[in-house]
Protein backbone atom coordinates (compact mmCIF):
# COMPACT_ATOMS: atom_id res chain seq x y z
CA UNK A 1 0.00 0.00 0.00
CA UNK A 2 1.33 3.43 -0.90
CA UNK A 3 1.62 6.11 1.74
CA UNK A 4 1.95 3.62 4.58
CA UNK A 5 2.00 5.74 7.76
CA UNK A 6 4.73 3.65 9.42
CA UNK A 7 6.90 4.02 6.34
CA UNK A 8 6.29 7.78 6.23
CA UNK A 9 7.21 8.04 9.92
CA UNK A 10 10.36 5.99 9.34
CA UNK A 11 11.40 8.36 6.53
CA UNK A 12 10.75 11.30 8.87
CA UNK A 13 12.89 9.68 11.58
CA UNK A 14 15.69 8.96 9.12
CA UNK A 15 15.67 12.53 7.82
CA UNK A 16 15.52 14.04 11.29
CA UNK A 17 18.32 11.78 12.49
CA UNK A 18 20.71 12.23 9.58
CA UNK A 19 19.97 15.95 9.38
CA UNK A 20 19.94 16.40 13.16
CA UNK A 21 16.79 18.48 12.87
CA UNK A 22 13.78 19.18 15.05
CA UNK A 23 9.97 19.21 14.51
CA UNK A 24 9.61 15.41 14.46
CA UNK A 25 6.43 15.43 16.56
CA UNK A 26 4.92 18.22 14.46
CA UNK A 27 5.33 16.08 11.34
CA UNK A 28 4.03 12.92 13.05
CA UNK A 29 0.64 14.44 13.85
CA UNK A 30 -0.22 15.00 10.16
CA UNK A 31 1.05 11.68 8.73
CA UNK A 32 -2.35 9.96 8.34
CA UNK A 33 -3.95 13.18 7.07
CA UNK A 34 -1.33 13.57 4.34
CA UNK A 35 -1.38 9.84 3.55
CA UNK A 36 -5.15 9.71 3.07
CA UNK A 37 -5.21 12.92 1.05
CA UNK A 38 -2.46 11.83 -1.35
CA UNK A 39 -3.62 8.22 -1.60
CA UNK A 40 -7.38 8.56 -1.90
CA UNK A 41 -8.65 12.13 -1.95
CA UNK A 42 -6.55 14.44 -4.12
CA UNK A 43 -7.17 14.32 -7.86
CA UNK A 44 -3.58 14.38 -9.11
CA UNK A 45 -4.48 14.42 -12.82
CA UNK A 46 -1.69 12.74 -14.78
CA UNK A 47 0.27 12.36 -11.56
CA UNK A 48 3.05 14.74 -12.52
CA UNK A 49 3.97 17.62 -10.25
CA UNK A 50 3.60 20.04 -13.16
CA UNK A 51 0.02 18.99 -13.96
CA UNK A 52 -1.92 22.25 -14.28
CA UNK A 53 -5.29 20.76 -13.40
CA UNK A 54 -4.41 18.68 -10.35
CA UNK A 55 -5.73 19.38 -6.88
CA UNK A 56 -3.24 21.06 -4.59
CA UNK A 57 -2.32 20.42 -0.98
CA UNK A 58 -0.88 23.45 0.78
CA UNK A 59 0.98 22.88 4.03
CA UNK A 60 0.46 26.09 5.97
CA UNK A 61 2.10 24.72 9.14
CA UNK A 62 5.46 24.61 7.40
CA UNK A 63 7.25 22.94 10.31
CA UNK A 64 5.40 19.69 9.56
CA UNK A 65 7.22 19.57 6.24
CA UNK A 66 9.06 16.25 6.74
CA UNK A 67 5.72 14.42 6.49
CA UNK A 68 5.22 15.99 3.07
CA UNK A 69 8.79 15.29 1.94
CA UNK A 70 8.14 11.61 2.68
CA UNK A 71 4.90 11.70 0.65
CA UNK A 72 6.50 13.61 -2.23
CA UNK A 73 9.11 10.87 -2.45
CA UNK A 74 6.34 8.27 -2.76
CA UNK A 75 4.79 10.35 -5.51
CA UNK A 76 8.12 10.37 -7.34
CA UNK A 77 8.27 14.16 -7.10
CA UNK A 78 11.39 13.98 -4.92
CA UNK A 79 14.15 11.41 -5.39
CA UNK A 80 15.72 9.27 -2.68
CA UNK A 81 19.05 11.10 -2.85
CA UNK A 82 17.39 14.45 -2.16
CA UNK A 83 15.71 12.91 0.89
CA UNK A 84 18.93 11.29 2.13
CA UNK A 85 20.88 14.53 1.68
CA UNK A 86 18.57 16.36 4.09
CA UNK A 87 20.34 19.28 5.79
CA UNK A 88 23.66 18.62 4.04
CA UNK A 89 25.50 21.70 2.77
CA UNK A 90 24.09 22.69 -0.61
CA UNK A 91 21.04 20.39 -0.33
CA UNK A 92 17.56 21.26 -1.57
CA UNK A 93 15.22 20.55 1.32
CA UNK A 94 15.00 22.97 4.22
CA UNK A 95 13.62 22.64 7.72
CA UNK A 96 10.45 24.52 6.80
CA UNK A 97 8.25 24.42 3.70
CA UNK A 98 9.54 26.45 0.73
CA UNK A 99 7.82 27.08 -2.58
CA UNK A 100 10.77 26.08 -4.77
CA UNK A 101 10.42 22.38 -3.79
CA UNK A 102 8.23 20.64 -6.41
CA UNK A 103 4.86 19.96 -4.82
CA UNK A 104 5.24 22.16 -1.76
CA UNK A 105 3.52 25.19 -3.34
CA UNK A 106 4.22 27.79 -0.61
CA UNK A 107 6.89 29.16 1.72
CA UNK A 108 5.14 28.69 5.01
CA UNK A 109 7.78 28.60 7.71
CA UNK A 110 6.31 31.83 8.98
CA UNK A 111 2.84 30.85 10.15
CA UNK A 112 -0.44 32.18 8.83
CA UNK A 113 0.73 32.51 5.19
CA UNK A 114 -0.23 29.29 3.46
CA UNK A 115 -3.94 29.52 4.11
CA UNK A 116 -4.28 32.86 2.29
CA UNK A 117 -2.28 31.63 -0.70
CA UNK A 118 -4.45 28.50 -0.77
CA UNK A 119 -7.58 30.67 -0.67
CA UNK A 120 -6.16 32.67 -3.60
CA UNK A 121 -5.62 29.46 -5.55
CA UNK A 122 -9.19 28.40 -4.79
CA UNK A 123 -10.54 31.78 -5.91
CA UNK A 124 -8.48 31.61 -9.12
CA UNK A 125 -9.84 28.12 -9.85
CA UNK A 126 -13.40 29.49 -9.54
CA UNK A 127 -12.60 32.48 -11.73
CA UNK A 128 -11.05 30.25 -14.38
CA UNK A 129 -13.93 27.77 -14.31
CA UNK A 130 -11.69 24.94 -13.09
CA UNK A 131 -13.08 22.25 -10.79
CA UNK A 132 -9.70 21.88 -9.10
CA UNK A 133 -9.85 21.66 -5.31
CA UNK A 134 -7.41 23.24 -2.90
CA UNK A 135 -6.64 21.56 0.41
CA UNK A 136 -4.78 23.31 3.18
CA UNK A 137 -3.37 21.94 6.43
CA UNK A 138 -3.05 24.39 9.32
CA UNK A 139 -1.99 23.71 12.89
CA UNK A 140 -4.21 24.52 15.86
CA UNK A 141 -1.35 26.63 17.28
CA UNK A 142 -1.02 28.38 13.93
CA UNK A 143 -4.61 29.51 14.34
CA UNK A 144 -3.33 32.08 16.85
CA UNK A 145 -2.32 34.11 13.78
CA UNK A 146 -4.81 36.81 12.81
CA UNK A 147 -4.17 36.26 9.10
CA UNK A 148 -5.70 32.77 9.41
CA UNK A 149 -9.02 34.30 10.41
CA UNK A 150 -8.79 36.92 7.67
CA UNK A 151 -8.44 34.07 5.17
CA UNK A 152 -11.28 32.09 6.73
CA UNK A 153 -13.57 35.13 6.48
CA UNK A 154 -12.57 35.64 2.85
CA UNK A 155 -13.14 31.99 1.87
CA UNK A 156 -16.62 32.05 3.39
CA UNK A 157 -17.54 35.46 1.95
CA UNK A 158 -16.50 34.44 -1.57
CA UNK A 159 -18.22 31.01 -1.17
CA UNK A 160 -15.10 29.04 -2.03
CA UNK A 161 -16.63 25.56 -1.77
CA UNK A 162 -13.55 24.20 -3.58
CA UNK A 163 -11.44 25.08 -0.52
CA UNK A 164 -10.97 22.35 2.08
CA UNK A 165 -9.24 23.34 5.30
CA UNK A 166 -7.74 20.65 7.52
CA UNK A 167 -6.96 21.60 11.09
CA UNK A 168 -4.27 19.47 12.73
CA UNK A 169 -5.61 19.78 16.25
CA UNK A 170 -2.74 18.22 18.15
CA UNK A 171 -3.44 20.48 21.12
CA UNK A 172 0.16 21.63 21.49
CA UNK A 173 2.19 24.55 20.25
CA UNK A 174 5.87 25.31 20.65
CA UNK A 175 5.90 26.27 24.32
CA UNK A 176 3.06 24.23 25.78
CA UNK A 177 -0.50 23.08 25.31
CA UNK A 178 -2.80 25.33 23.33
CA UNK A 179 -4.95 25.53 26.44
CA UNK A 180 -2.05 27.01 28.41
CA UNK A 181 -0.60 29.23 25.70
CA UNK A 182 -3.61 30.51 23.75
CA UNK A 183 -6.81 28.56 24.19
CA UNK A 184 -8.47 28.05 20.81
CA UNK A 185 -11.67 26.79 22.41
CA UNK A 186 -13.94 24.75 20.17
CA UNK A 187 -12.44 25.06 16.70
CA UNK A 188 -15.33 23.34 14.91
CA UNK A 189 -17.88 25.74 16.35
CA UNK A 190 -15.64 28.69 15.47
CA UNK A 191 -15.35 27.52 11.86
CA UNK A 192 -19.08 26.84 11.68
CA UNK A 193 -19.73 30.33 12.98
CA UNK A 194 -17.43 31.73 10.29
CA UNK A 195 -19.53 30.04 7.58
CA UNK A 196 -17.68 26.78 6.95
CA UNK A 197 -19.20 23.33 6.64
CA UNK A 198 -17.14 21.54 9.27
CA UNK A 199 -16.71 17.92 10.30
CA UNK A 200 -14.48 16.28 12.89
CA UNK A 201 -12.40 13.13 12.55
CA UNK A 202 -9.93 11.01 14.40
CA UNK A 203 -6.80 12.32 12.70
CA UNK A 204 -4.96 9.01 12.98
CA UNK A 205 -7.78 6.75 11.79
CA UNK A 206 -7.44 6.53 8.02
CA UNK A 207 -10.91 5.07 7.46
CA UNK A 208 -12.53 7.84 9.49
CA UNK A 209 -10.48 10.52 7.71
CA UNK A 210 -11.41 9.17 4.28
CA UNK A 211 -15.08 8.92 5.22
CA UNK A 212 -15.13 12.52 6.47
CA UNK A 213 -13.29 13.89 3.43
CA UNK A 214 -15.83 12.14 1.22
CA UNK A 215 -18.70 13.59 3.25
CA UNK A 216 -17.15 17.05 2.96
CA UNK A 217 -16.83 16.72 -0.81
CA UNK A 218 -20.44 15.63 -1.12
CA UNK A 219 -21.72 18.72 0.64
CA UNK A 220 -23.41 21.10 -1.76
CA UNK A 221 -24.21 24.07 0.46
CA UNK A 222 -21.71 26.25 -1.41
CA UNK A 223 -19.61 26.78 1.69
CA UNK A 224 -15.88 26.28 2.15
CA UNK A 225 -15.21 23.06 4.02
CA UNK A 226 -13.16 22.13 7.03
CA UNK A 227 -12.11 18.99 8.79
CA UNK A 228 -10.95 19.34 12.38
CA UNK A 229 -8.64 16.38 12.89
CA UNK A 230 -8.20 15.22 16.46
CA UNK A 231 -4.51 14.33 16.48
CA UNK A 232 -1.70 13.58 18.90
CA UNK A 233 1.57 15.42 18.63
CA UNK A 234 4.26 12.79 18.19
CA UNK A 235 1.73 10.03 17.36
CA UNK A 236 3.21 6.67 16.39
CA UNK A 237 6.19 6.37 18.73
CA UNK A 238 5.43 5.79 22.40
CA UNK A 239 8.06 8.08 23.89
CA UNK A 240 7.09 10.93 21.58
CA UNK A 241 3.33 10.47 22.08
CA UNK A 242 1.86 13.79 23.31
CA UNK A 243 5.36 14.72 24.46
CA UNK A 244 6.00 18.32 23.46
CA UNK A 245 9.74 17.91 24.03
CA UNK A 246 9.77 16.36 20.55
CA UNK A 247 8.85 19.69 19.02
CA UNK A 248 12.49 20.67 19.54
CA UNK A 249 14.39 17.48 20.50
CA UNK A 250 16.98 15.93 18.19
CA UNK A 251 17.31 12.20 17.70
CA UNK A 252 20.38 10.41 19.01
CA UNK A 253 21.50 7.10 17.50
CA UNK A 254 19.71 5.37 20.38
CA UNK A 255 16.39 7.20 20.19
CA UNK A 256 16.40 6.91 16.41
CA UNK A 257 16.92 3.15 16.61
CA UNK A 258 14.30 2.72 19.33
CA UNK A 259 11.71 4.72 17.38
CA UNK A 260 12.36 2.92 14.09
CA UNK A 261 12.19 -0.46 15.83
CA UNK A 262 8.91 0.41 17.47
CA UNK A 263 7.41 1.31 14.10
CA UNK A 264 8.66 -2.00 12.69
CA UNK A 265 7.12 -3.93 15.58
CA UNK A 266 3.85 -2.10 15.08
CA UNK A 267 3.85 -3.17 11.43
CA UNK A 268 4.28 -6.83 12.37
CA UNK A 269 1.62 -6.93 15.05
CA UNK B 1 -2.21 60.61 -12.05
CA UNK B 2 -4.82 58.62 -10.11
CA UNK B 3 -7.20 58.96 -13.07
CA UNK B 4 -4.47 57.59 -15.31
CA UNK B 5 -3.98 54.67 -12.93
CA UNK B 6 -7.69 53.95 -13.09
CA UNK B 7 -7.84 54.31 -16.90
CA UNK B 8 -4.83 52.03 -17.41
CA UNK B 9 -6.27 49.46 -15.04
CA UNK B 10 -9.70 49.51 -16.71
CA UNK B 11 -8.08 49.16 -20.15
CA UNK B 12 -6.04 46.20 -18.89
CA UNK B 13 -9.13 44.42 -17.56
CA UNK B 14 -10.89 44.97 -20.88
CA UNK B 15 -8.01 43.60 -22.97
CA UNK B 16 -6.91 40.78 -20.66
CA UNK B 17 -9.37 38.44 -18.90
CA UNK B 18 -6.78 37.58 -16.25
CA UNK B 19 -6.35 41.06 -14.70
CA UNK B 20 -8.01 41.60 -11.30
CA UNK B 21 -8.02 44.44 -8.80
CA UNK B 22 -7.92 43.68 -5.09
CA UNK B 23 -8.46 46.39 -2.54
CA UNK B 24 -8.46 46.33 1.22
CA UNK B 25 -11.68 48.36 1.36
CA UNK B 26 -9.85 51.48 0.20
CA UNK B 27 -10.08 53.66 -2.90
CA UNK B 28 -13.43 55.36 -2.59
CA UNK B 29 -14.55 56.54 -6.06
CA UNK B 30 -11.19 55.53 -7.57
CA UNK B 31 -12.64 52.27 -8.88
CA UNK B 32 -16.03 53.55 -10.08
CA UNK B 33 -15.06 53.08 -13.73
CA UNK B 34 -13.64 49.63 -13.09
CA UNK B 35 -16.77 48.56 -11.26
CA UNK B 36 -18.87 49.88 -14.13
CA UNK B 37 -16.83 48.42 -17.00
CA UNK B 38 -15.42 45.22 -15.43
CA UNK B 39 -17.41 44.55 -12.27
CA UNK B 40 -16.30 40.92 -12.05
CA UNK B 41 -12.64 41.99 -11.80
CA UNK B 42 -13.10 44.14 -8.74
CA UNK B 43 -12.52 42.26 -5.49
CA UNK B 44 -12.89 43.98 -2.17
CA UNK B 45 -10.91 41.77 0.21
CA UNK B 46 -12.16 43.62 3.25
CA UNK B 47 -10.06 45.32 5.89
CA UNK B 48 -7.65 42.42 5.94
CA UNK B 49 -4.48 43.31 4.08
CA UNK B 50 -2.36 40.32 5.10
CA UNK B 51 -4.84 37.87 3.64
CA UNK B 52 -5.34 40.08 0.56
CA UNK B 53 -1.65 39.83 -0.35
CA UNK B 54 -1.60 36.06 0.23
CA UNK B 55 -4.71 35.67 -1.91
CA UNK B 56 -3.05 37.74 -4.65
CA UNK B 57 -0.05 35.39 -4.52
CA UNK B 58 -2.33 32.37 -4.90
CA UNK B 59 -4.11 34.01 -7.84
CA UNK B 60 -0.78 34.80 -9.52
CA UNK B 61 0.38 31.21 -9.00
CA UNK B 62 -2.72 30.11 -10.90
CA UNK B 63 -1.93 32.44 -13.81
CA UNK B 64 -4.08 35.46 -12.98
CA UNK B 65 -2.63 38.99 -12.83
CA UNK B 66 -3.66 40.67 -9.56
CA UNK B 67 -3.24 44.39 -8.97
CA UNK B 68 -3.28 44.95 -5.22
CA UNK B 69 -4.31 48.41 -4.10
CA UNK B 70 -3.74 49.89 -0.68
CA UNK B 71 -2.42 52.96 1.03
CA UNK B 72 1.38 52.85 1.16
CA UNK B 73 1.13 52.77 4.94
CA UNK B 74 -0.54 49.36 4.62
CA UNK B 75 0.70 48.05 1.24
CA UNK B 76 3.67 47.48 1.53
CA UNK B 77 4.32 48.40 5.16
CA UNK B 78 1.70 46.38 7.03
CA UNK B 79 2.15 43.37 4.73
CA UNK B 80 5.89 43.38 4.21
CA UNK B 81 6.30 39.73 5.22
CA UNK B 82 3.49 38.56 2.92
CA UNK B 83 5.15 40.46 0.06
CA UNK B 84 8.51 38.88 0.86
CA UNK B 85 7.38 35.27 1.34
CA UNK B 86 4.16 34.85 -0.62
CA UNK B 87 5.01 37.01 -3.65
CA UNK B 88 8.72 37.76 -3.96
CA UNK B 89 10.18 34.40 -2.98
CA UNK B 90 8.33 32.86 -5.91
CA UNK B 91 8.84 35.91 -8.12
CA UNK B 92 5.12 36.13 -8.90
CA UNK B 93 3.51 38.69 -11.18
CA UNK B 94 1.65 40.85 -8.70
CA UNK B 95 1.39 44.63 -9.05
CA UNK B 96 1.25 46.42 -5.71
CA UNK B 97 -0.03 49.99 -5.58
CA UNK B 98 0.86 52.10 -2.56
CA UNK B 99 -1.39 55.15 -2.70
CA UNK B 100 -0.91 58.33 -0.69
CA UNK B 101 2.81 57.66 -0.22
CA UNK B 102 4.76 60.35 1.59
CA UNK B 103 2.79 62.81 3.70
CA UNK B 104 -0.26 62.98 1.40
CA UNK B 105 -2.56 62.12 4.30
CA UNK B 106 -1.18 65.10 6.14
CA UNK B 107 -4.24 65.69 8.28
CA UNK B 108 -4.81 62.05 9.25
CA UNK B 109 -1.44 61.70 10.93
CA UNK B 110 1.35 59.20 11.23
CA UNK B 111 -0.71 56.00 10.74
CA UNK B 112 -1.63 56.98 7.17
CA UNK B 113 1.67 58.56 6.14
CA UNK B 114 4.48 56.46 4.72
CA UNK B 115 7.98 57.56 3.91
CA UNK B 116 9.64 54.25 4.66
CA UNK B 117 7.92 52.18 1.94
CA UNK B 118 10.75 52.22 -0.60
CA UNK B 119 13.52 51.57 1.91
CA UNK B 120 11.54 48.74 3.51
CA UNK B 121 11.02 47.06 0.12
CA UNK B 122 14.43 47.70 -1.45
CA UNK B 123 16.09 44.89 0.49
CA UNK B 124 13.51 42.32 -0.60
CA UNK B 125 14.80 40.34 -3.61
CA UNK B 126 12.96 40.26 -6.94
CA UNK B 127 10.58 43.18 -6.45
CA UNK B 128 10.87 46.26 -8.65
CA UNK B 129 10.04 49.68 -7.26
CA UNK B 130 8.55 52.47 -9.36
CA UNK B 131 7.75 56.02 -8.36
CA UNK B 132 6.02 57.99 -11.12
CA UNK B 133 5.76 61.78 -10.97
CA UNK B 134 2.85 62.44 -13.34
CA UNK B 135 0.27 60.79 -15.52
CA UNK B 136 2.64 59.95 -18.36
CA UNK B 137 5.07 58.22 -16.02
CA UNK B 138 2.18 56.44 -14.31
CA UNK B 139 0.98 55.04 -17.65
CA UNK B 140 4.51 53.93 -18.51
CA UNK B 141 4.91 52.25 -15.10
CA UNK B 142 1.52 50.50 -15.08
CA UNK B 143 1.90 49.14 -18.60
CA UNK B 144 5.42 47.96 -17.89
CA UNK B 145 4.36 46.31 -14.61
CA UNK B 146 1.38 44.50 -16.19
CA UNK B 147 3.70 42.95 -18.79
CA UNK B 148 6.55 42.07 -16.42
CA UNK B 149 6.78 38.47 -15.17
CA UNK B 150 7.52 39.34 -11.56
CA UNK B 151 6.44 41.65 -8.75
CA UNK B 152 6.34 45.44 -9.03
CA UNK B 153 5.54 48.05 -6.42
CA UNK B 154 4.23 51.35 -7.78
CA UNK B 155 4.45 54.21 -5.35
CA UNK B 156 1.61 56.66 -5.89
CA UNK B 157 2.30 59.84 -3.95
CA UNK B 158 0.97 63.40 -4.19
CA UNK B 159 -0.99 63.34 -7.43
CA UNK B 160 -2.12 66.89 -8.12
CA UNK B 161 1.10 68.89 -8.51
CA UNK B 162 0.56 69.05 -12.27
CA UNK B 163 2.08 67.48 -15.35
CA UNK B 164 5.84 67.27 -15.61
CA UNK B 165 6.38 65.78 -19.02
CA UNK B 166 5.21 68.09 -21.79
CA UNK B 167 6.36 65.88 -24.65
CA UNK B 168 5.12 62.35 -25.18
CA UNK B 169 7.07 60.05 -22.89
CA UNK B 170 8.31 56.84 -24.49
CA UNK B 171 10.67 54.06 -23.53
CA UNK B 172 10.69 52.30 -20.18
CA UNK B 173 10.58 53.44 -16.55
CA UNK B 174 13.98 54.67 -15.40
CA UNK B 175 15.70 58.06 -15.55
CA UNK B 176 14.05 60.71 -17.67
CA UNK B 177 16.09 63.83 -18.49
CA UNK B 178 14.05 67.02 -18.11
CA UNK B 179 16.73 69.73 -18.02
CA UNK B 180 20.19 69.24 -19.50
CA UNK B 181 21.82 71.88 -17.30
CA UNK B 182 25.07 73.69 -17.81
CA UNK B 183 28.14 71.42 -18.20
CA UNK B 184 29.76 70.92 -14.81
CA UNK B 185 26.75 72.20 -12.85
CA UNK B 186 25.03 70.07 -10.16
CA UNK B 187 22.52 67.46 -11.28
CA UNK B 188 19.22 67.01 -9.48
CA UNK B 189 17.60 63.58 -9.43
CA UNK B 190 14.04 63.77 -8.16
CA UNK B 191 11.11 61.40 -7.90
CA UNK B 192 7.36 61.63 -7.38
CA UNK B 193 6.05 64.94 -6.10
CA UNK B 194 9.55 66.39 -5.74
CA UNK B 195 10.14 66.53 -9.49
CA UNK B 196 7.80 69.53 -9.61
CA UNK B 197 9.67 71.14 -6.73
CA UNK B 198 12.96 70.57 -8.56
CA UNK B 199 11.54 72.21 -11.68
CA UNK B 200 10.51 75.22 -9.58
CA UNK B 201 13.99 75.48 -8.04
CA UNK B 202 15.59 75.43 -11.48
CA UNK B 203 13.14 78.06 -12.72
CA UNK B 204 14.26 80.21 -9.77
CA UNK B 205 17.72 80.35 -8.19
CA UNK B 206 19.34 77.24 -9.66
CA UNK B 207 19.16 77.95 -13.39
CA UNK B 208 22.30 76.04 -14.37
CA UNK B 209 21.32 72.77 -12.72
CA UNK B 210 20.40 69.66 -14.68
CA UNK B 211 17.32 67.59 -13.79
CA UNK B 212 16.21 63.99 -14.17
CA UNK B 213 12.96 62.48 -13.04
CA UNK B 214 13.51 58.96 -11.71
CA UNK B 215 10.49 56.69 -12.18
CA UNK B 216 12.25 53.41 -11.39
CA UNK B 217 14.08 53.15 -8.08
CA UNK B 218 14.84 49.43 -8.21
CA UNK B 219 16.52 48.04 -10.15
CA UNK B 220 18.27 51.34 -10.73
CA UNK B 221 19.70 51.98 -14.17
CA UNK B 222 23.29 52.20 -12.95
CA UNK B 223 24.83 52.82 -16.34
CA UNK B 224 22.47 55.71 -17.04
CA UNK B 225 23.18 57.22 -13.63
CA UNK B 226 26.95 56.99 -13.98
CA UNK B 227 26.72 58.57 -17.43
CA UNK B 228 24.38 61.33 -16.27
CA UNK B 229 26.55 62.41 -13.34
CA UNK B 230 29.93 61.98 -15.05
CA UNK B 231 30.68 65.69 -15.41
CA UNK B 232 29.22 67.06 -12.16
CA UNK B 233 30.82 67.45 -8.73
CA UNK B 234 27.46 67.35 -6.91
CA UNK B 235 24.35 65.22 -7.20
CA UNK B 236 21.22 66.32 -5.34
CA UNK B 237 18.44 63.79 -4.74
CA UNK B 238 14.93 64.90 -3.84
CA UNK B 239 12.12 62.65 -2.64
CA UNK B 240 9.03 62.76 -0.43
CA UNK B 241 10.48 59.79 1.42
CA UNK B 242 13.07 59.12 4.08
CA UNK B 243 16.63 60.13 3.26
CA UNK B 244 17.48 56.55 4.21
CA UNK B 245 17.21 53.79 1.64
CA UNK B 246 15.10 55.42 -1.07
CA UNK B 247 16.21 57.37 -4.13
CA UNK B 248 19.00 59.13 -2.23
CA UNK B 249 20.21 55.89 -0.74
CA UNK B 250 20.28 54.16 -4.12
CA UNK B 251 22.09 57.05 -5.81
CA UNK B 252 24.66 57.29 -3.00
CA UNK B 253 25.31 53.54 -3.14
CA UNK B 254 25.86 53.53 -6.88
CA UNK B 255 27.92 56.72 -7.16
CA UNK B 256 30.15 55.78 -4.22
CA UNK B 257 31.10 52.63 -6.10
CA UNK B 258 31.26 53.76 -9.71
CA UNK B 259 31.60 57.54 -9.70
CA UNK B 260 32.45 58.91 -6.23
CA UNK B 261 31.21 62.44 -5.63
CA UNK B 262 29.18 64.43 -3.14
CA UNK B 263 25.51 63.41 -2.92
CA UNK B 264 23.12 65.74 -1.08
CA UNK B 265 20.09 63.68 -0.10
CA UNK B 266 16.99 65.81 0.40
CA UNK B 267 14.01 64.04 1.87
CA UNK B 268 12.38 63.38 5.19
CA UNK B 269 14.90 63.27 8.01
CA UNK B 270 14.71 60.63 10.75
CA UNK B 271 11.46 61.81 12.33
CA UNK B 272 7.71 61.43 12.20
CA UNK B 273 5.42 64.29 11.27
CA UNK B 274 4.64 66.38 14.31
CA UNK B 275 1.64 68.61 13.66
CA UNK B 276 -1.60 68.48 11.72
CA UNK B 277 -2.01 70.58 8.62
CA UNK B 278 -2.19 70.72 4.84
CA UNK B 279 0.28 68.86 2.62
CA UNK B 280 2.06 72.17 2.04
CA UNK B 281 2.25 72.75 5.77
CA UNK B 282 3.79 69.32 6.44
CA UNK B 283 6.26 69.67 3.59
CA UNK B 284 7.32 72.90 5.25
CA UNK B 285 7.57 71.12 8.61
CA UNK B 286 9.92 68.58 7.01
CA UNK B 287 11.94 71.30 5.26
CA UNK B 288 10.81 70.15 1.84
CA UNK B 289 8.98 73.27 0.71
CA UNK B 290 10.79 75.46 -1.80
CA UNK B 291 12.18 77.72 0.89
CA UNK B 292 13.48 74.81 2.95
CA UNK B 293 14.97 73.03 -0.07
CA UNK B 294 16.68 76.21 -1.23
CA UNK B 295 18.19 76.79 2.21
CA UNK B 296 19.50 73.22 2.42
CA UNK B 297 21.12 73.38 -1.01
CA UNK B 298 22.71 76.78 -0.32
CA UNK B 299 23.94 75.72 3.11
CA UNK B 300 25.48 72.57 1.66
CA UNK B 301 27.10 74.62 -1.12
CA UNK B 302 28.62 77.04 1.37
CA UNK B 303 30.07 74.22 3.46
CA UNK B 304 31.17 71.98 0.58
Amino acid sequence: MKFNPAKIRTTILDMAHSGQTVHVACAFSIVEIAAVLYRSVLDLGDGTVGCQKRDKLILSKGHGVMALYACLEELGWLDKKTIIDYFQDGSELKGLSECNVPGLEVSSGSLGHGLSVAVGLALAAKKKGSDRKIYCIVGDGEMNEGAIWEGILFAAHFKLDNFILVVDENKYQAMGTTKEVMDMGNIKSKLDAFGFFTLEANGHNEADLLDKFQKLLKNTEGKPKALVADTVKGYGVSFMHANNAWHYSRLTDETHKAAVNELKQGQKS
Amino acid sequence: MRDTFSETLVAATLSNPDVYLLTGDHGYALFDELRKKSPDRYLNAGIAEQNMVGVAAGMAKAGLIPVVYGLAAFVPIRVLEQIKLDICHENLRVILIGDGAGVVYSKLGVSHQSFEDMSALRGVPNIRIMSPCDKQEMKLCMEDALNYKGPTYIRMGKCDVGNIHTKKLTGVPGMHQLVEGKPGAPIILATGSMVKAAQDLIAGEFKDYGLYSVSMIKPFNEAALVKAVAGTPLVITMEEHSVYGGLGGAVAEITSTFSPKKVLRLGIEDKFSDKCGTWDYLMHEHGLDLKGLKAKIQKFGNNA
